[in-house]
């Protein structure tokens, strides 16, 4: 029996509570008393021990809008120290330069012994290390399909089933805004500039561009990869980036010609690389738009790829799929208790 | 190392064996072997093959046990493997003096360069390295890429 308490109300909060709403039924039918009792935003929470009402959170933009039972004022930590959830999803605003606030409500989840399901990159880049021992020594379950390549399911893959292999070489196109830049420039021979401008319009850009152009995003997804799947130590400042802001029309032209096309990839190998590369236009890598792809190598499944919608609310799937996950294996346990 | 070695063997019956004899001795592993009998030259059939050797000196004491024997030696070649990969530089360098440099160890096999619309200029390599070296030239282009200030573009 799952209560569940989500940490932040923005794009990806609201989304997911839409989805609970909708996908309602689908859930009982694994867990007949699951109920969100609580969901924060960063000036305040909503908390009822009986279960929110999906519907009527799900229409609202603030919570402050859902009734009075909002408490302004309170924190985020309050609510987790009640101690009475059991589990938290955590989707607030990604900060990869201290993991705040995520990373303390994280933190604190977890030394109650509450599992975690979340979407946000920067707690995992700046502590991954110690969420994920801090997890283990709890015994919780701390997921995070969502932070890397959105709907993409890389972890569930790669942990479910290729328990066996070892991963020698991820390789991916794992941020869409650049993707898009770079797949605007190739097909229609637009500038940089102008790509970058388009995407803009089109909201697929953070406030600040330089966090998708200069490969911050698609480090920090790098950095996730090889900590959770190849067993490495890494952090963002380990990272060898380079963005796209110096690829010119001129150069992907030339490329298009010897038929390559020109994507920002992050490659974890020896090295942890994120850079603009040649990628072969028949190679599986080869995506365009914002589409996002990632290929593995391992020892004996050799090559995979996945391609698929890396951000948005796309995201919530992934986020979905680690609740059922946490909601079945916490059944499974205590079936074996 | 793989080395092309072609051998003149006079046309007679049992010459091919006897001149695989000290291939054998010094552990040449015989990956191919063409006996082009329908091409004899005054009474010699050219024989090639492409031998496997531990080392160079393996090759060396196997021609010179050959050439003992009275066989003539008319090539004895290592067979580089190669990789032919493509880069793209862009930047203010100078492309021109990078193409008169040269690149260690890699032969420029092409390039073209493009019509400057943006500040930077853009060249495009296409050169062929040893696979051996293949790791060593790319990061030898890459730090040269980084001095110059240009923006390296090389395959996944």
């Amino acid at each position: 029996m799952l209560n569940v308490i989500i940490a932040g109300f923005g794009f990806i909060g609201r989304k997911l509570v839409r989805t609970f709403h909708k996908k309602i039924d689908l859930i009982k039918n694994v867990d007949s008393k699951f109920k969100i009792i609580g969901v924060s935003d960063s000036k305040g929470y909503l908390y009822n021990l009986n279960g929110l009402d999906l519907k009527r959170l799900s229409s609202v933009k603030r919570l402050s809008e859902y009734s009075e039972e909002y408490r302004e004022g309170r924190s985020t930590e309050e609510m987790i120290e009640k101690g009475e959830a059991n589990l938290m999803i955590e989707v607030t605003p990604t900060n990869v330069d201290d993991g705040e606030p995520g990373l303390s409500f994280m933190k604190a989840a977890l030394k109650k012994g509450i599992h975690v399901v979340t979407s946000n990159k920067g707690p995992l880049v700046v502590a991954f290390r110690e969420l994920t021992s801090l997890a283990k020594r709890n015994d919780c379950f701390l997921l995070y399909e969502g932070t890397v390549a959105g709907a993409i399911p890389i972890f569930s893959l790669i942990k479910r089933c290729l328990q066996g292999d070892t991963i020698r070489r991820i390789m991916g196109i794992l941020n869409g805004t650049t993707n898009y830049i770079l797949s605007r420039m190739y097909f229609e021979g637009t500038s940089f500039e102008l790509a970058l401008k388009e995407a803009r319009e089109r909201g697929l850009t953070e406030r600040d561009p330089s966090y998708d152009v200069d490969g911050i995003d698609a480090a920090c997804k790098a950095v996730i990869l090889a900590n959770a799947l190849m067993n490495r130590n890494v952090k963002f400042k380990d990272v060898k980036r380079t963005g796209i802001r110096r690829v010119t029309q001129e150069a992907i032209s030339l490329a298009k010609k010897s038929k390559f096309a020109i994507k920002l990839v992050s490659v974890i190998d020896k090295r942890i690389e994120v850079s603009p590369k040649l990628v072969p236009i028949n190679h599986p890598l080869c995506v365009h738009s914002t589409l996002n792809a990632i290929h593995i190598e391992t020892d004996l499944a050799r090559e995979i790829t996945l391609i698929g919608r890396g951000a948005g609310e796309e995201t919530v799937s992934a986020v979905l799929n680690d609740v059922l996950t946490v909601i079945r294996e916490t059944a499974s346990r205590s079936r074996k208790i | 190392m793989k080395f092309d070695l072609t051998i003149a063997l006079a046309d007679r019956p049992g010459q091919l064996l006897k001149a695989l004899k000290p291939i054998a001795k010094y552990g040449g592993n015989i990956i191919s072997i063409i006996h082009e009998r329908e091409n004899p030259s005054d009474g010699f059939v050219p024989v090639s093959l492409v031998v496997d050797f531990p080392s160079k000196w393996n090759l060396q004491k196997t021609i010179s046990d050959l050439r003992n024997m009275g066989i003539t030696i008319i090539r004895a070649e290592e067979i580089v493997d190669t990789s032919r990969i493509i880069a793209i530089l862009v930047g203010k360098a100078n492309l021109k003096d990078i193409i008169q440099r040269g690149i260690k160890n890699a032969k420029i096999i092409g390039f073209e360069v493009s019509d400057p619309v943006s500040e930077d200029a853009c060249l495009k390599l296409e050169i062929e390295v040893p696979t051996r070296l293949l790791d060593e030239t790319l990061e030898n282009l890459r730090r040269m890429a980084e001095s110059e200030g240009s923006l390296i573009i090389l395959p996944i």
